[in-house]
Parts: structure tokens; sequence; C-alpha cells
């Protein structure tokens, strides 16, 4: 018996091998083998050259008598320095794959209850592709063993959607046992899984990624999937033709750098076969901008308005567009805003709670590229903007005074209404009177305006906000004409 | 024996025909611009073959000559009531896909999906001139088509505009064939024989 090596994957057993010169390597061995002076030596019988025997504190002494056509004992001293120390292959436990998001998906178990609490564990995880299993990536996880066996998860996006063609992960492992004084490796590679690509698939012809939406300046890989015997002449990103690379017999790709943002109806890309074409189209846009100048405030107390700056259009419609909703804190409420893309202001209205004045509210903002938000916190008695004063007429008159009646929209009934009259006569300056009352529920406002001059035409209009917390002024109510009578003779 | 038409009847036909012929002409140069507009709008390739379009029957027919009047104001029929959805199906498309972004688009679609329809009512007067039973709308036209990918909407939408075109140009063709006096017996015989 000769080169004596021992292997353990667990720190606790090791496998023991050794060769034999042919003359002695067809009958049977005993193998004995002690730990020190104090322990009975252990022998046993085995027709292998191959034993499982227990990891050695320091050192271990092993005597291998082989009969064959000879005779042979040799006796091996080995210290735990010359053992070396191989996690057992990882088993990958599933690979799943998201093809919307081209994301892979990798569980697998870190074995961690064969080994001592607390060693650091490093994992290697190799990403392959195409037919020729060409590597894309290798990655390296770190975790810690806590003497249970854990399932461990981690995920990678391809470059490139995964229908292109299959996508193979490997893994291995390397535990730093920093007690074991022998050489360490890492295990050996997994045995591969496997994503299979469309390429694979009968029918799976197609241009892929199908109909989606990136950010401007995305790097984009396209490919596309055709029946093996088909030749495939160009592939089309715009209007401008791109370098193909060659995935597998059944698909090719072109890689757009920087991609630029797309018309309104997307941009194609056009694989041109010598029989036929296929294509799809891509969506490039920007994620949407933080809110600018979100401002709320109520007409009437039944409904708040909200309104703000979108920034950045983000060139994407439809039902790709950018989404608003305003969620209110305190009542938990949502509610989802119909905002027309095309023009520049954006408004949303939230209905007014009983029996709430404040309202905290988050304007949240998303479209397929990414979300943003904005918040504001509001006291609507501190935000009143009435609605325009309507029917404003003239309902009392004599030669210095005349009175005034008018309808605001709204239910002002806990608030104190302030309403500027505007008197213009001829060529004179014009007057602003300023009149407060108590506001109502719909209904209609008086003023009496004195110190006119007899037989006078006026002209007059009204605008209101809130007296106790002026926020803006309605806008003005239609003129209204009205001559004082003349004055009776003295 | 051959019942011949009445005067009045044969005066109301030619009158028909002929604003079918004004119809299919201006719907023509409608559909031709929107097909410019679209192509441009959806980015495609003017020249890009297209495969025929499921549903549509094609304006090319073999022995247009020997055709009876019914036959062709039947197969127009059948044409522009299936253009009717597919043209609705294109509009709904372009809402969900646009939005308000893209209006002139949706407006000019609007516009020749009611031309059509005017057209497909046109051809049904004329049927009924005929004493010609109108034949029912199986189901509303062609079975909705399976769900497309966009760049396979965009193909098909180029594909119906185009066969559009082509049959704007052979309804003008029928209709002038089915104003001449000579054919209007054949559409009463194949009315007499028919059972």
């Amino acid at each position: 018996p000769q080169k004596l090596k021992c292997v353990t994957h667990n720190l606790h057993k090791m496998i023991c091998t050794w060769d034999v010169s042919s003359r002695g390597s067809h009958g049977q061995t005993e193998f004995c083998y002690t730990t020190n002076d104090l322990t009975p030596q252990i022998c046993f019988k085995t027709k292998e050259r191959r034993v499982e025997i227990p990891v050695p504190e320091s050192s271990i002494t092993v005597t291998i008598k082989s009969s064959g056509i000879a005779f042979a004992t040799k006796e091996f001293v080995i210290h735990q320095k010359d053992i070396s120390f191989v996690p057992v292959t990882p088993h990958i436990l599933s690979l799943t794959s998201d093809f919307a998001t081209s994301t892979l998906n990798l569980k697998w178990s870190d074995n961690g209850s064969v080994f001592p609490y607390g060693l650091h564990a490093l994992w290697q995880i190799q990403i392959l592709r195409k037919e020729a299993m060409e590597e894309v990536t290798e990655v390296t996880y770190y975790s810690k063993l806590t003497h249970e066996d854990v399932i461990l998860a981690w995920n990678w996006t391809s470059d490139m959607p995964l229908q292109c063609t299959s996508h193979y992960v490997k893994i291995r492992c390397y535990i730093n046992a920093t007690q074991f004084v022998g050489p360490k490796d890492w295990s050996d590679w997994s045995p591969a899984e496997v994503i299979p690509g469309k390429d694979t698939e009968p029918g799976g012809n197609g241009v892929f990624p199908l109909d989606a939406v990136v950010a401007v300046g995305s790097n984009v890989t396209f490919c596309c999937v055709h029946e093996e015997d088909q030749r495939i002449t160009n592939m089309i990103y715009g209007s401008k033709s791109y370098p193909m690379m060659q995935l597998s017999s059944r698909s090719h790709a072109i890689r757009v750098l920087n991609a630029s943002a797309s018309d309104t109806s997307g941009t194609n890309v056009v694989c041109t076969l010598e029989n036929g074409m296929d294509g799809t189209v891509i969506f490039v846009g920007y994620g949407p901008d933080v809110p600018q100048n979100l401002s709320c405030e109520t007409p009437n107390f039944l409904i708040i308005k909200c309104t703000w700056k979108p920034g950045r259009p983000s060139g994407l419609y439809g039902k790709r567009r950018t989404k608003y909703s305003l969620f209110e804190r305190i009542s938990g409420k949502n509610v989802s805003c119909e905002v027309n893309e095309m023009n520049s202001d954006r408004i949303c209205g939230f209905p007014v709670l009983p029996d709430q004045k404040t309202y905290d509210f988050i304007l949240g903002v998303s479209n397929p590229i990414g979300q943003a938000q904005s918040s504001i916190l509001v006291d609507i008695t501190q935000r009143v903007h009435p609605k325009t004063p309507e029917k404003l007429i003239v309902t009392g008159n004599n030669s210095t005074s005349i009175q005034l009646r008018w309808f605001i929209n709204g239910s002002f009934a806990d608030i104190r209404l302030l309403c500027q009259i505007e008197i213009s006569s001829g060529h004179s300056e014009r007057k602003l009177h300023n009149v407060s009352m108590p506001g109502g529920k719909f209904s209609t406002y008086t003023a009496q305006l004195n110190t006119l001059h007899p037989y006078t035409k006026y002209q007059f209009r009204v605008r209101c906000s809130s007296a106790d917390h002026f926020w803006r002024w309605s806008d003005w109510s239609r003129e209204v004409e009205q001559t004082t009578s003349e004055a009776s003779p003295a | 024996m051959a019942a011949a038409e009445s005067p009045s009847a044969a005066l109301r036909r030619r009158d028909l025909c002929s604003r079918g012929i004004r119809l299919a002409g201006k719907m023509r140069a409608d559909v031709v611009d929107l097909l410019d507009a679209y192509v441009e709008r959806q980015g495609l390739d003017a020249s890009a073959s297209v495969a025929a379009v499921e549903g549509v029957p094609p304006a090319a027919v073999e022995r247009w000559d020997e055709q009876t009047g019914t036959q062709r104001l039947l197969e127009n029929l059948a044409a522009y009531r299936a253009f009717r959805a597919l043209l609705a199906q294109m509009l709904e498309e372009q809402r969900e896909q646009l939005g308000e972004a893209d209006t002139g688009l949706g407006r000019a679609l609007a516009a020749v999906l009611l031309q059509v329809s005017a057209f497909a009512y046109h051809l049904e007067e004329l049927l009924r001139l005929e004493s010609r039973g109108i034949p029912g709308e199986e189901g509303d036209g062609p079975p909705p088509p399976p769900r497309l990918s966009l760049f396979e909407q965009k193909l098909r939408g180029l594909g119906v505009l185009r066969e559009l075109a082509q049959w704007a140009v052979r309804s003008a063709r029928d209709l002038r064939q089915l104003a001449k006096p000579s054919l209007a017996t054949d559409a009463a015989t194949s009315l007499a024989e028919s059972p």
C-alpha cells in the first residue's frame, strides 16, 4: 500500500484512499487505525482501497495489511495538516425564471447542519449561455453557516431576454474552516441547471423582448428566434440595421446601446428572414419626475383639488402612461386620478371628508419605468379658493346707495367670507369695498354700498375669499351696471 | 320570363350606384391618406410585405366579368362588414396603446370607419332595392382575432388599410357595372331563379 490520501467533506469524517502495487491488488485488506496510544486500535477488513474514518484532532496512525499474491504491511501517520477539506458539491434545489423581467431565481441548501456554527461560506455561482455554454458571469455570494441546513436564494437579471437562448447555472462552495489546519479547497461544481430558451421550442419563433418598456439610455439586447433552416437577412432597430450575434442555430441577436426615446407608437425592431418578417415593439421613455409645486385647495368644502407640475414628460402613452393616485394618510383613503397626458397641468380631486379639516396627502406617480411621490399636509380651512360668485344683481337702490346680491356655489357654513366689491363709474378711479359675512351653504350673499353719487352710472363686480385665513381670491364675477336715482329736490 | 325593371327602380338604382361610386372614391382617397399617416406614425416600412389579413375577402377576384350584380353586392357587403369590425378593433387598440397621444391618427381612423359603415349601409340599400334579403351579420363580422403582439397589430393594421384601399377601387368598378342597364336584368333574373 502507498500514497495514502485523506479528504474530508464535513470536518467529521474523512475518506482515505491508497494505491497498491499490481501484485497486491486482488486480495482483502485489513485496515487498522488509532488516534493515539491510549485508545485501542480499530481494525476492519475491506476489499476497497477506500475507507471512511473519523477526522483526528491532531494525528492518526494507520496500518494497512494487504493480502494478495504477497503479503504487505505499511504504517502511515497522518496529521490533520495532511488532510484536505473539500466541501460536498452543493445541490441546486430550484432554478426558476421570470421571463417578463429576464430574472433567474436560484435556491440551494447550504448543508450547514454538518458544520459547526459560525463558519463563513463562499458560493461561486456561474451563469452560462448559448449552445456553446459560454460563461456570462461568475458571482461570489457570502453566507454564514448556522449548524442548520438553510435554503439560500439568489437572483440575477440577464442583460438579454431569457427567451433568446438557454441559460445555465452552476454553483460551488468554499468553507473557511479556520480551525481546520489542513489544506482547504473549493467543492466541485454542481451539475448545471438549465432554463431553456425559445430557440429550443418548436414554434418558439419570435422577436424578444416582446412589447417591452425601458428607460432612455438603456442598453437592450433584442433577439430573433427563427426556424433552423431559415436564413436571417438583417435585424433593424427603428430605421437602423445592427450587426448580429449568433446565439444558437435558431437565434440571432443585436445589442442597442443608450436607447433614445421612442415615438408615441414605440420603436419597431424588425427581423427580416429570407421568407418573411417578424418583429416586436419597444417603448423607450422616462420614469416619472417627482411632482413639483404640489398644492391643494378647496373651492367649496365638498372637494379638494390638488394641482402639480409633472416635470419631464415620460414619453409613454396609453396603457403605459404615467398614472397618479392621491393617498390620504389620516383617513387611509386612496383616489386614482384621471389625468390627460397631453395637457401640461395636472389636477386631481379628493372628497372633503366629514369632520376632517387636516389632510396628509401623498401624491403617488408611477409608470412601467419607475415611480415617485410628493406629499403635502394641508388644513383646508386655510386653503379656500371659492368659485366665481354668480347671479350678481342689484336688489335695491336710491340716490346714494345700492344693494347687491350674489350666489356662491359651495358650503362655507364653517367659515367667514371676505368679499371685495369693485365700484367703477365713468372715468373716475375704481374703488374697492370690502365686506365680510358668515359663510353659508349654497346660499346668496348681500352687501349695501353707501355714499354713492346720485344719478350716476356705476359698474359693480365682486370676488370672495376666506376671511379667517386668506388664501386666494375667487375670480371676479360678471359685472352689473346700475344708475343711482336722482336726488330728491332739497 | 324575366320581370323587366320598372323605370323608377332603374332610376333609383343608378342614383344609388353613382352616389356609391362617389362614396367609394372619397373613401379610397381618405384610406390612402390614412395609410401614409399610419405607416409613418407606426414606424413601419411602407414596402413591408404583409400576410393576408384573416377575415377579409381579397379584393382581387377571378372572372370578375362573370359575376352577377347580386354576387357583387353580396361580396362587397361581406367585405365592408369585415372592414367595419377590423377598423373598430384597430381604433380600440389605438386608444389602448396611445391614449390621448395620437388623436390625429385616431380621428382619421374613426372617419374612415364611419365611411365604411355608411358604404355598408349603402350596399344594403342596393340589395333591398333588388328585393333581395340582407344577409344577417353572422356574429358581427369575423371572429375576434387572437391576442396579437404590438408588432403584429401594426402589421395587421397595415394589411387592413391596404386591402381596404383595393376594395374601394373594386367597389367603384362593381357599382359602375351595376349602373349599366344590361346588368339590371341579370340582377332581376338571378332573383327570379333564386329559391
